[in-house]
C-alpha cells in the first residue's frame, strides 16, 4: 500500500508551508525518521519527518511551492512494492503555477433587495397619529417609563401618556402610576352619579330630565393645577386649528321625527339581540353616506393641492372623565360608509367605554376624516366646534329638542336637532358646504335611506 | 551549548542480574514508547491532535526504569511530557490517543488532552500543565498515603510517591517549597527530575544556578541526592530501586537527577535551534533502545527476527489503538457541564467517571466513614 | 439548646466536629497548631486531634495549598487555612488552576473534595496587601463554591457543609467578625448551600448582600426606617452556588434593589447580581439596581480613609434612597 505524505502541521498555527528543499529525490530509499524535506512555515524553518520506511515512488509538490497543510506532497512505496507503478499510478506532479487556488468567487450574490418599504398609501387614512388628540405630536420626547411602571399602568389601564412622570428626566416611575389610580379611586367614589351636568356622556340621546342642582363649595379654591402632557397637547393642537385654518360655520336643523321613530322600532325590535342605537349612530353613518356625493368632506389640506382620502373614516369626539385626566379623545369608526349601523353603534360604543377606561391605543385615536362632536346628551341647542386637523370639516351636533314646529302649514309638537359645520374654507366654500347638509337632511329626514 | 558536556559513562554497576523475561518487557515498553511518541507528532502533523504536544523520545528509559523499581500503588505524577510515564504504568494506548484526538474513549473523557494523562485504577495521577505545579500536589499524594496507612489505618506507611520534574522546574517556587514541605513534614516523596539539560529552549547552564550539580538543591532542603545515568534502563532501575526502598522505609524525601536527553524538540513546534546536530547525534549514538536491544541480543541471544518481531507486535498495536482512537465518538455537548461540580446544580451536571474505567473507577482511596 | 458563642468558636466547633465524624478531615496551615491558630480559630484542637491531624506549616502557601489538593486527590478531606485570603495570592496557580479544575481534566476520575478559609476582607488598618476581598477575583472561576457567614450560626452550618461538600470550597470569614458572638444550637446542623436568607424583611427596597457588610446593611435599614423607607436585607450566604430566586422574591415585592459587595466594583460579584437582578426582574423594578462597593482604590492605611473607603452604612443610606427615588 503506497503512502501518502502530506504537507505536515509543524505549529499549532501553521496553514500553508512552502517546500524550501527536498533532501530526497524519485527512487530514492528513505527509513522512518529520515528528514526529507525542509518546510518554512509561518514561525520558522523546520524539518520534515517521514514515519516509514520505503522507496520515494513521487514526488508531487517541487521545491518553491505552498501549498495547504494537508495536501499530498509525495509518495511512498513501501517495501514490497515498485516505485515505478506507484509513481504512474499517482496524480501527476502539481503544475509550478502558484499554488494558491483560483481566487474565490469574488462576486457575491447581490445584496437582497431590502425589504420592501411599504410605500405611503395616498389614500390611506390620515396618516399622523397628531390627528389624535392626547398623543404628543412629533418632536415631542419618546416617553421615558419604568419597567414596572408600564406594567402596573397596564393592568390597570392607566393611559401613560396622561401621566407626569416625576422620576429624572420626566421618567414615569411605580408612584405615579401608583397616585394616577389612587386619584382615580377617589374621584369616583366622590362622584355623585347623576344623568347630570358632569355625568359620564353617549348614553342615549335622550332630552336630559330636569337637572339636580350641581355641589357647590364654602368657597373657591386658588392655585395652580398642573397640565398632564395630553392636556398641554390637546391645548397646543386647538390653538394651531384655530389660528391656521380659517373657520366658518354653516347650521341646519334637521326633523328628527322619523328619525326618532326608526330609532325606537329598531331598538324595540333588536333589544333582545343587545343592539340600543343611539342617534349619534345615525349620525355617522349619515354623514358617512353623504361624505360619498362631497369628497371635499374627506380632503385634507396639502399647501398645493387637496387629498381626497378613500376612506371614510369618522371619528367621534369622546370626553373623558376627571380621572381620566379630563380633555377629550377622537376614536376612528374606520370605513363608517361600509358597515351597517348595528356595527357602527357596537364600535361606537366600545371605543368610547374603552377611551374612558382603558385609553384608546394610537391606531383607535387615528386616521380619521371627518369628526362628530355631539353635545345632546347634555341639552345643548347648538355649539360650534373646532375643525381635528387634518379633517377639512367637523360637525357640532345638539340635543333633539321637543319643540312647536311648523309641519305641513301647521302648528304641531316635533322633535328638532340642530347641527353645525365648522369648515376650512380654503377647501370647502359655502356652497358645497349647504349642499353637503342638504344631502345629509335628506338622509336623516328620510331615516329608512341609512339602512341601506 | 548544553552543559552536558561530560557524557555520564554506562554504569558497570549491574549487580543484579535480571531476568532475561523482565529485560524484554523493557524493551517492549520502550520500543511502546517509541512507536506511541512517533505516532503521535504524525497524528498532530495531519492535525489529529490539537494544541500541545511533548514528545518522549529519547527518555524512554528513565519512565520505565524507575516504574519498574516502583509497586503498582505508588502514586505516580509528571509534567506535561507524560506519555511515556501513562503508557510504562500500563495505561492503554488506546485511551491515551483517544485522549489526545479529544474523544470520550480518552482517559478524561477528551477534556484533558495530551498534557493530562489520568488513570485512577494505574495510580496515575496526571498529567500537569504548569511547570512545578505537580510537585507540590505530588507532596500532597505522599501526605495522603502516609496519613491513610498509618493515622486513619493505624499501621505503617508503605507507599512512596514518585514525582517527575523536568530540569526547567527546578527554577520554579513550587518545586522549592514542595522538597522543604515534605523535607519538614518527612513525607515518603521522589523528586526525580529528568534533566534533559534543556528547558524549553533555554539550557541548564543560562537559567539554573548549580545547573552543573543540582543535586546540591536537595542537601539545601536536607534531603539525600543522587544522580543517575538515564540513558540505560538497567542502570536505572538498579540505581532507583535502593533509593525506592530507603524513600519507603524512612518515609524521607529523596532527590534523583536522571541525566537524560530528549532527541526531539520541546513540543512539536520547536525547530531545535539551540541545539547543536552534532550534540544531537551524539545523544543519538547513546539510543537507551538500541543499547537494551544490545544487551539481549549479546547476553540473552535475542536474535533479529525476534526484535523485528518485537517492533512490528509494537507497531500493530500503536496502529490499532490509532484506529480504536479515531473510531471513538466526539464528547456529546452535554460534557461541557459535567465533571465541573461533583454534585449536581443550576447547569451543572454532577460527575460520571470516563468509559475508559470499565464498570467501576478501579481501586480507590479511603472508603467514606461509617455512620456513627 | 442554643448558647451564646463567638464566631469563632463556631468555627472551630464545625471543624472539630467534622474532623470527629470523619477520619479523612484535617487541618493545615500557619500557626493553627501550636499557636492555636494566628486569630485563635483553632485554640485547642491540637490537643484534642494531635499533631498529625492539625498540622502547622512553613510560610509556604504555594506548598500546603498544592499539598491539600493532592491529599484531596487521593480522597482526603483537608481544611487548608490561610491566615488572610489576601495570602492566597501567593498559591494562585494551586487554588484556580488545580483544585476546581482537577474533576474537569481528569475527565471525573479525581476529585478535590477541599476547603480553603480564612480571613477575608479589610481588617481594620492592615493597609492594602493585606486588606483584599477575593470574592469577586475568584467567583469567576467554575468549578469552585464560595461561602461568606455573616454570624456564629452561619459560620459553623456553613463550615460544616463546606468540610463535607465533594468540591473544592472557598469559605471567607472576616477578622472584624471572629469576636461577635451568637446563638449556636448544641445539636448537630447545618445550613445548606444555595439558600439564602431574609434578615430583616421589609417591603420598600431590596438589598442584599454578604458577610460583614451585612452589619451596615442592618443600620442602615434602622436608619431609613425612620424615614418611611423599609429595607428588606437579604443574606446571600453563599455566592457560588447564588440563590437568585430569593433575591427575584423579593425584587418583584418591592421593586428596588441594592446590592452591596465589600470588593471593587469593577467586574465584581456585585456586578454579576446586578446584571441578574436585571434580566430576572426586568419588568419589576422601578429603577436600575445600585451597587455600593468599596471605593475603586487600594485599601489605605489611615483609619478615616478607610473606613471612607468601606461599603459603609452611609454609602448604603444613599444607595437606598437614590434608587428610591427619595435622594
Amino acid at each position: 500500500m503506497s503512502i501518502e505524505i502530506t504537507m505536515p502541521r509543524l505549529s499549532d498555527t501553521m496553514e500553508t508551508g512552502s517546500i524550501l528543499k527536498w533532501n530526497v529525490g524519485e527512487g530514492d530509499s528513505v527509513s522512518a525518521g529520515d528528514a526529507v524535506a525542509d518546510i518554512e512555515t509561518d514561525k520558522a524553518t523546520m524539518e520534515m519527518q517521514v514515519y516509514d520506511d520505503g522507496t520515494i515512488a513521487r514526488i508531487l509538490v517541487p521545491e518553491g511551492q505552498t501549498v495547504e497543510v494537508g495536501t499530498p506532497i509525495a509518495v511512498l512505496a513501501e517495501k514490497d512494492e515498485d516505485p515505478r507503478e506507484i509513481a504512474a499510478a499517482s496524480a501527476p506532479p502539481l503544475e509550478p503555477a502558484p499554488a494558491a487556488q483560483e481566487p474565490a468567487p469574488a462576486a457575491q450574490e447581490a445584496p437582497a433587495a431590502a425589504p420592501a418599504v411599504p410605500a405611503p398609501d395616498p389614500t390611506a387614512s390620515a396618516p399622523t397619529p397628531a390627528t389624535a388628540a392626547p398623543v404628543p405630536a412629533a418632536g415631542a420626547e419618546r416617553l421615558r417609563i419604568s419597567p414596572v411602571a408600564r406594567r402596573l399602568a397596564d393592568e390597570h389601564g392607566i393611559d401613560v401618556s396622561l401621566l407626569q412622570g416625576s422620576g429624572p428626566g420626566g421618567r414615569i416611575i411605580k408612584r405615579d402610576v401608583m397616585g394616577a389610580l389612587e386619584a382615580g379611586r377617589e374621584t369616583a367614589a366622590a362622584l355623585v352619579p347623576s344623568a347630570a351636568a358632569v355625568a359620564v356622556p353617549t348614553t342615549p340621546v335622550e332630552l336630559s330630565p330636569a337637572a339636580a342642582v350641581p355641589p357647590a363649595g364654602v368657597r373657591l379654591e386658588p392655585g395652580l393645577v398642573p397640565l398632564s402632557n395630553a392636556r398641554q397637547t390637546i391645548a397646543r393642537r386647538l390653538v394651531e386649528s384655530k389660528t391656521t385654518i380659517p373657520h366658518y360655520q354653516v347650521t341646519v336643523t334637521f326633523n328628527v321625527d322619523p328619525l326618532l321613530d326608526l330609532r325606537r322600532v329598531l331598538n324595540e325590535q333588536l333589544a333582545a339581540q343587545g343592539v340600543k342605537l343611539s342617534l349619534n349612530d345615525f349620525l355617522i353613518r349619515g354623514c358617512a353616506l353623504a361624505i360619498h356625493q362631497h369628497p371635499e368632506f374627506n380632503a385634507s389640506w396639502a399647501g398645493e393641492s387637496i387629498e381626497i382620502h378613500g376612506e371614510v373614516n369618522i371619528g367621534i369626539a369622546v370626553a373623558l372623565p376627571p380621572e381620566r385626566g379630563g380633555g377629550l379623545v377622537v376614536a376612528t369608526i374606520r370605513q363608517a360608509d361600509r358597515r351597517g349601523l348595528r356595527e357602527i353603534s357596537a364600535e361606537a360604543k366600545h371605543l368610547a367605554q374603552k377611551a374612558r377606561t382603558r385609553g384608546l391605543t394610537i391606531d383607535e385615536m387615528a386616521g380619521s376624516t371627518f369628526t362628530i362632536s355631539n353635545l345632546g346628551m347634555f341639552g345643548v341647542d347648538h355649539f360650534t366646534a373646532i375643525i381635528n386637523p387634518p379633517n377639512s370639516a367637523i360637525l357640532a351636533v345638539g340635543a333633539a329638542q321637543e319643540l312647536a314646529v311648523v309641519r305641513d302649514g301647521q302648528i304641531v309638537i316635533g322633535h328638532e336637532m340642530s347641527a353645525t359645520l365648522s369648515l376650512d374654507h380654503r377647501i370647502i366654500d359655502g356652497a358645497t358646504a349647504a349642499q353637503f347638509l342638504v344631502s345629509l337632511r335628506q338622509l336623516v329626514e328620510n331615516p329608512a335611506t341609512l339602512l341601506v | 551549548m548544553s552543559t552536558l558536556t561530560k557524557v555520564p559513562a554506562v554504569d558497570e554497576n549491574v549487580a543484579v542480574k535480571l531476568p532475561e523475561q523482565t529485560l524484554r518487557k523493557w524493551l517492549r515498553d520502550m520500543l511502546l514508547i517509541r512507536e506511541f511518541e512517533a505516532r503521535s507528532m504524525q497524528a498532530y502533523q495531519n492535525r489529529k491532535i490539537g494544541g500541545f504536544c511533548h514528545i518522549y523520545i529519547g527518555q524512554e528509559a528513565v519512565a520505565v526504569g524507575v516504574i519498574a523499581a516502583l509497586n503498582d500503588d505508588d502514586p505516580l505524577i509528571t509534567a506535561y511530557r507524560d506519555h511515556g510515564h501513562a503508557l510504562a504504568r500500563g495505561m492503554d494506548p488506546r485511551h491515551c490517543l483517544a485522549e489526545m484526538f479529544g474523544r470520550i474513549g480518552g482517559c478524561a473523557k477528551g477534556k484533558g488532552g495530551s498534557m493530562h494523562m489520568f488513570d485512577k485504577a494505574h495510580h496515575m495521577y496526571g498529567g500537569h500543565g504548569i511547570v512545578a505545579a505537580q510537585c507540590p500536589l505530588a507532596a500532597g499524594l505522599a501526605f495522603a498515603t502516609k496519613y491513610e496507612d498509618e493515622v486513619i489505618n493505624g499501621g505503617t506507611s508503605g507507599r512512596v510517591t514518585a514525582c517527575f520534574l523536568g530540569d526547567g522546574a527546578l527554577n520554579q517556587g513550587a518545586f522549592h517549597e514542595a522538597m522543604n514541605l515534605a523535607g519538614v513534614l518527612d513525607l515518603p516523596v521522589l523528586y526525580i527530575c529528568e534533566n534533559n539539560g534543556y528547558a524549553m529552549g533555554t539550557a541548564i547552564s543560562r537559567a539554573t544556578t548549580m545547573g552543573h550539580e543540582i543535586t546540591a538543591k536537595a542537601a539545601a532542603y536536607g534531603m539525600e541526592g543522587v544522580t543517575i545515568n538515564g540513558m540505560d534502563v538497567i542502570t536505572v532501575y538498579n540505581r532507583m530501586k535502593p533509593l525506592v526502598a530507603r524513600c519507603r522505609e524512612s518515609s524521607r524525601p529523596i532527590f534523583v537527577e536522571i541525566r537524560t536527553y530528549r532527541y526531539k524538540g520541546h513540543s512539536m513546534s520547536d525547530p531545535r535551534k539551540y541545539r547543536t546536530k552534532d550534540e544531537e547525534q551524539r545523544y543519538e549514538a547513546l539510543d537507551p533502545i538500541d543499547k537494551l536491544a544490545e544487551h539481549l541480543k549479546a547476553e540473552h541471544g535475542m536474535g533479529p527476527d525476534e526484535y523485528e518481531a518485537l517492533a512490528k507486535d509494537v507497531r500493530l498495536q500503536v496502529r490499532d489503538a490509532g484506529k480504536w482512537a479515531d473510531a471513538s465518538p466526539v464528547p456529546d455537548a452535554s460534557e461541557l457541564y459535567t465533571d465541573v461540580y461533583a454534585d449536581e446544580w443550576g447547569p451543572y451536571l454532577g460527575t460520571t467517571p470516563p468509559p475508559m474505567l470499565g464498570e467501576g473507577p478501579g481501586p480507590g482511596p479511603t472508603k467514606p466513614p461509617q455512620p456513627a | 439548646m442554643a448558647r451564646i458563642i463567638e464566631f469563632r468558636d463556631a468555627l472551630r466547633e464545625a471543624m472539630s466536629e467534622e474532623m470527629r465524624r470523619d477520619p479523612r478531615v484535617f487541618l493545615m496551615g500557619e500557626e493553627v497548631a501550636e499557636y492555636d491558630g494566628a486569630y485563635k480559630v483553632s485554640r485547642g484542637m491540637l490537643d484534642e486531634f494531635g499533631p498529625r491531624r492539625v498540622i502547622d506549616t512553613p510560610i509556604s502557601e504555594t506548598a500546603f495549598a498544592g499539598l491539600g489538593i493532592g491529599a484531596a486527590m487521593m480522597g482526603l478531606r483537608p481544611v487548608i487555612e490561610f491566615m488572610s485570603w489576601s495570602f492566597s495570592l501567593v498559591a494562585a496557580d494551586q487554588i484556580l488552576n488545580n483544585a476546581p479544575k482537577m474533576l474537569y481534566m481528569s475527565g471525573g476520575q479525581f476529585g478535590c473534595p477541599i476547603v480553603f478559609r480564612g480571613n477575608d476582607g479589610a481588617g481594620g488598618q492592615l493597609g492594602s496587601t493585606h486588606s483584599w476581598c477575593v470574592e469577586s477575583l475568584y467567583a469567576n472561576v467554575p468549578g469552585l463554591k464560595m461561602a461568606i457567614p455573616f454570624d456564629a450560626y452561619d459560620a459553623k452550618g456553613l463550615l460544616k457543609t463546606a468540610i463535607r461538600d465533594d468540591s473544592p470550597v472557598f469559605f471567607l470569614e472576616s477578622e472584624r467578625l471572629l469576636s461577635i458572638k451568637g446563638e449556636v444550637p448544641e445539636e448537630e446542623f447545618v445550613v445548606a448551600f444555595g439558600e439564602a436568607l431574609v434578615r430583616r424583611p421589609g417591603t420598600g427596597c431590596t438589598v442584599v448582600s454578604f458577610g460583614r457588610p451585612l452589619y451596615f446593611c442592618l443600620e442602615a435599614a434602622t436608619i431609613l426606617a425612620e424615614e418611611g423607607i423599609d429595607c428588606e436585607v437579604i443574606d446571600g450566604r453563599t455566592i457560588r452556588p447564588l440563590d437568585l430566586a430569593a433575591i427575584v422574591r423579593s425584587v418583584r415585592k418591592t421593586n428596588y434593589c441594592v446590592v452591596v459587595d465589600q470588593s471593587w466594583p469593577f467586574a465584581s460579584v456585585g456586578a454579576e447580581i446586578a446584571a441578574q437582578v436585571h434580566k430576572a426582574c426586568f419588568d419589576d423594578l422601578d429603577n436600575h439596581v445600585v451597587r455600593v462597593h468599596s471605593d475603586d482604590v487600594p485599601a489605605p492605611y489611615s483609619y478615616d480613609l478607610e473606613q471612607q473607603m468601606l461599603p459603609n452604612t452611609r454609602k448604603i443610606c444613599e444607595a437606598v434612597r437614590s434608587v428610591t427615588y427619595n435622594a
